[in-house]
């Protein structure tokens, strides 16, 4: 099957929306994480979202996070 | 038994009590304030659509309350932007673009990689631009893509929405309006598109950027920014 259309791709094959929810943004010690549950129930780091360096070289992703100590935003 | 064991636990001190504190070496610690922030504009840039996860997007809800912040930050100097964009949504670029040119910090952007689309008028909206060398930024006029109604008004809405991003180009960087008009509509330069790939000298060449460099250039060039914006406050008291 061959598409030539101008709508965006994402507008043609949308997204399920179970896949947008496994991302959240959280607050962890006073700064903001980009965050995805992992199949152990633990959140893993996607995107360190701060402007300050100092916080880069403490937060990198990867780095799993337990729910309990995360402050969900939203 | 059981009472004199216990009576004579307590006459005997416990090891414990015998250490006056319990101490830890110090590590001199960095201070954990950074004079400098840095802002990293990376991926799509996110606008009333939320892409989906597998997308590496840069969104204005994040970015605006981070800029806020810097400019309301006391201990906060100065701003590097670091740009590696390949565009995104006009309304979401222009207004990231609107609160860097409005801060009273001094602010330094670097372009690597790519900065492109409306990634342009994020690069020139800072107090100074860099580009890498080998960074792209490709200028060419706005589309949309979508659902296109009427062609008159699509083409006035769309015109419209061009006159702001160049007019923001044009007043925030050395280029001129013909020049980047040129550079927008130039043929045979993109595949089966308008416009025009300018290459980091190049960028400068036009105006478009103030000078070619990297990451040591940019910081000093914050650090003379805000030693200058120290001398003037101190000339205004």
């Amino acid at each position: 099957m061959i598409l030539h259309t101008i709508v965006p791709e994402f507008l043609v094959f949308q997204t399920n929306e179970a896949e947008y929810k496994k991302q959240r943004t959280v607050q962890y010690n006073g700064v903001t994480l980009l965050v995805q549950q992992t199949e152990t129930n633990e959140y893993e780091i996607v995107r360190v979202l701060s402007s300050d360096p100092q916080h880069y070289l403490t937060y990198e992703p990867g780095i799993k996070l337990h729910a309990t100590s995360l402050q969900f935003m939203v | 038994m059981e009472e004199r064991d216990i009576s004579q636990e307590e006459t005997k001190p416990s090891p414990a009590e015998n250490i006056v504190q319990l101490g830890q070496t110090n590590v001199p610690q960095l201070s954990s304030d950074s004079t400098i922030h840095c802002l990293t504009i990376v991926g799509q840039i996110e606008g009333h659509i939320q892409l989906p996860p597998q997308n590496k997007t840069t969104k204005y809800e994040h970015i605006i309350p981070q800029i806020v912040a810097i400019e309301q930050n006391p201990n906060i100097e100065g701003l590097l932007v670091v740009l590696n964009t390949v565009g995104g949504d006009v309304e979401a670029g222009l207004a990231i673009a609107e609160m860097l040119a409005s801060m009273s910090k001094p602010t330094v952007s670097i372009v690597l990689g790519g900065g492109h689309s409306i990634g342009v008028p994020i690069a020139v909206s800072c107090d100074y631009s860099f580009i890498a060398e080998t960074a792209t930024m490709t200028i060419h006029p706005i589309r949309l893509t979508g659902l296109v109604i009427g062609v008159p008004q699509t083409f006035e809405y769309l015109d419209k929405m061009q006159e702001r991003v160049v007019n923001f180009v044009v007043k925030h960087s050395n280029i001129s309006e013909e020049k980047f008009k040129e550079l927008m509509f130039s043929k045979g330069n993109l595949t089966r598109d308008i416009g025009t790939n300018v290459v980091g000298t190049d960028a400068v060449k036009y105006g478009l950027i103030d000078e070619v460099g990297g990451l040591s250039q940019a910081m000093r060039k914050l650090r003379e920014l805000i030693d200058h914006s120290h001398q003037q406050g101190a000339m205004l008291q």
